[in-house]
């Protein structure tokens, strides 16, 4: 498998079809004598910034901290969970089993306050 | 019968959604200063935008994504980040450049300065999105748009020489100020070929959920909803062409541009002037608000679509959100509507061969068109496109600081 092609920036979604996010960066396992295995899928701003230049990405690591989301962010998705991959990739999990909806639904309480929200 | 109605209502809406501050600013530019000269570069820039948007709109229908979505999937994230930062650029100027057309239309209806109606526009912009859907948006726009066929109106009533109106179709050199010349050619090209329109065509062929056997729709509402819609930005160019031409006025304010009418409707002149501009600018600021949202959450992968409940896209809402005040930022600074709708436009260009660069590649991929790849002939069109935009872009800046 090529993995830059298949895998990294595909649309990821949950059990139920409920989008994730997109491959942002991906966690290889690499042992000498050994060919990379590719353990995590990783969804986050940090993780893509890293991906262009460590420097960005260790900004934006930095801006998550600082929001209080650094524990929460990237989100991890280990690679056995993988259920299939097509046009996105099917996860065996929902999105409540990870903590890919925290920004989500942190701007989702704001936004029932206003006027209209539904 | 009612698929027809809904192609009818998608070509009128097209018309009516046709002109907006860049394409009004530099068709009264080009009319003023060269006449019919440049009506060529209207019709080329509405074909080159027809294209690419049928072809946009053929990967959202085929393939099930947008444009930004499918070239971040195709070309990944270091190849995306800079269109996608151009795009978010430009929508930024455009939007403040839009809200500004809106707020001097207010101006001239009502004589108190166009700067206090900023913020009530850009809240009128935020509510219609907000408790819209996007039919109501989308016809909504298109048919209070049908008012800027004021414009086709001038241009007819001032009964203009047809042979000289024909020859403006054939590209010629102009025997004065050729710099001048160039750099309003590729700005009416920049002002139509709007990346903006592109996306969010593409978003509006997924949120109207067509499918393969909707290509059809698709065809017509590019070539006859743009063609005809095109005809209005004639309009602009020939009316300022007739009337601003021989007053050797150039147009460096809407104010100027509203003087356009005059001969034709009198005394309501500046109002209808002032409801085509008003309503034109509103319409497209409305789509690029939307449109800013709907790159960053195609782009991300976070769940978007303005007929979905806001609580479910949410980080959608805030991102078209956060656009819309930076842009009213931007506006409340106080630069000139016009100044920046030309920056704009010149943006435009310069990432112009980036922008079409990816159709290439995406037209002739099945897994984003399936069986309906693109023939020898638009794959010519845009190998021909890419070199064009890729010389319209080395020329633009130049030709901004010479020419502008």
């Amino acid at each position: 498998m090529d993995v830059a092609h298949d895998l990294l920036d595909k649309h990821i979604v949950d059990r139920n079809g409920h989008e994730l996010g997109r491959v942002d960066g991906i966690v290889l396992d690499v042992r000498p004598g050994e060919p990379p295995k590719l353990t995590d899928l990783l969804i986050g701003a940090s993780a893509l910034g890293c991906r262009v230049n460590p420097t960005i990405g260790r900004w934006v690591h930095a801006l998550e901290h600082a929001l209080g989301l650094g524990h929460l962010r990237p989100i991890r998705i280990d690679c056995t969970r993988i259920e299939e991959i097509d046009d996105k990739i099917k996860i065996d999990l929902s999105a409540g089993d990870t903590t890919a909806d925290v920004v989500e639904q942190r701007i989702r309480t704001w936004l029932l306050k206003l006027p209209g929200s539904r | 019968m009612k698929k027809i109605f809904n192609v009818l209502l998608g070509v009128v809406t097209s018309i009516g959604g046709f002109v907006e501050a860049g394409s009004i600013s530099t068709a009264a530019q080009g009319g003023a200063e060269f006449g019919f000269a440049l009506l060529w570069a209207i019709a080329l820039a509405t074909i080159i935008l027809a294209m690419l948007a049928e072809m946009a709109g053929r990967v959202a229908t085929v393939g099930r994504r947008s444009m930004a979505a499918a070239v971040r999937e195709r070309f990944g994230f270091h190849y995306q980040m800079i269109p996608l930062g151009a795009e978010l650029m430009i929508d930024l100027l455009l939007l403040a450049a839009e809200i500004g057309g809106v707020a001097v239309a207010i101006k001239l209806l009502t004589g108190i300065g166009f700067q206090w109606w900023i913020l009530p526009v850009g809240l009128a912009v935020w509510l219609v999105i907000w408790f819209g859907n996007f039919t109501v948006i989308e016809d909504g726009v298109g048919l209070l748009g049908m008012v800027t066929i004021a414009f086709v109106v001038a241009a007819w009533r001032l009964q203009p020489p047809l042979n000289s109106v024909a020859t403006g179709f054939l590209p010629s050199l102009p025997n004065h100020d050729l710099t001048r010349y160039a750099f309003l050619t590729v700005s009416i090209v920049g002002a139509t070929v709007s990346p903006y329109l592109l996306n969010f065509y593409s978003s509006g062929a997924i949120e109207e959920k067509w499918t393969e056997p909707d290509l059809w729709i698709n065809r017509v509402t590019c070539y006859l909803g743009m063609g005809f819609g095109s005809i209005v930005s004639m309009g602009v160019l020939i009316t300022a062409a007739v009337v601003l031409g021989p007053l050797h006025v150039q147009v460096n304010s809407y104010e100027q541009a509203a003087l356009m009418f005059v001969p034709v409707f009198g005394r309501w002149a500046v109002l209808l002037f002032a409801c085509a501009l008003g309503v034109g600018c509103f319409g497209a600021a409305i789509e690029i608000t939307l449109n800013a949202g709907y790159v960053l959450a195609q782009s991300f992968g976070w769940p978007w679509g303005v007929d979905k409940p806001r609580r479910d896209t949410a980080r959608f809402c805030a991102a078209f959100t956060l656009v819309l005040l930076l842009a009213l930022m931007v506006g409340i600074l106080g630069f000139d509507p016009l100044q920046m709708t030309l920056i704009s436009v010149a943006l435009t260009v310069v990432v112009m061969p980036l922008m079409v660069l990816p159709f290439l590649v995406l037209m002739n991929d099945e897994q984003y068109v399936k069986t309906h790849t693109s023939g020898a002939f638009g794959n010519g069109f845009l190998a021909v496109l890419t070199i064009l935009g890729a010389l319209m872009a080395l020329v633009v800046i130049p030709l901004e600081v010479f020419g502008g």
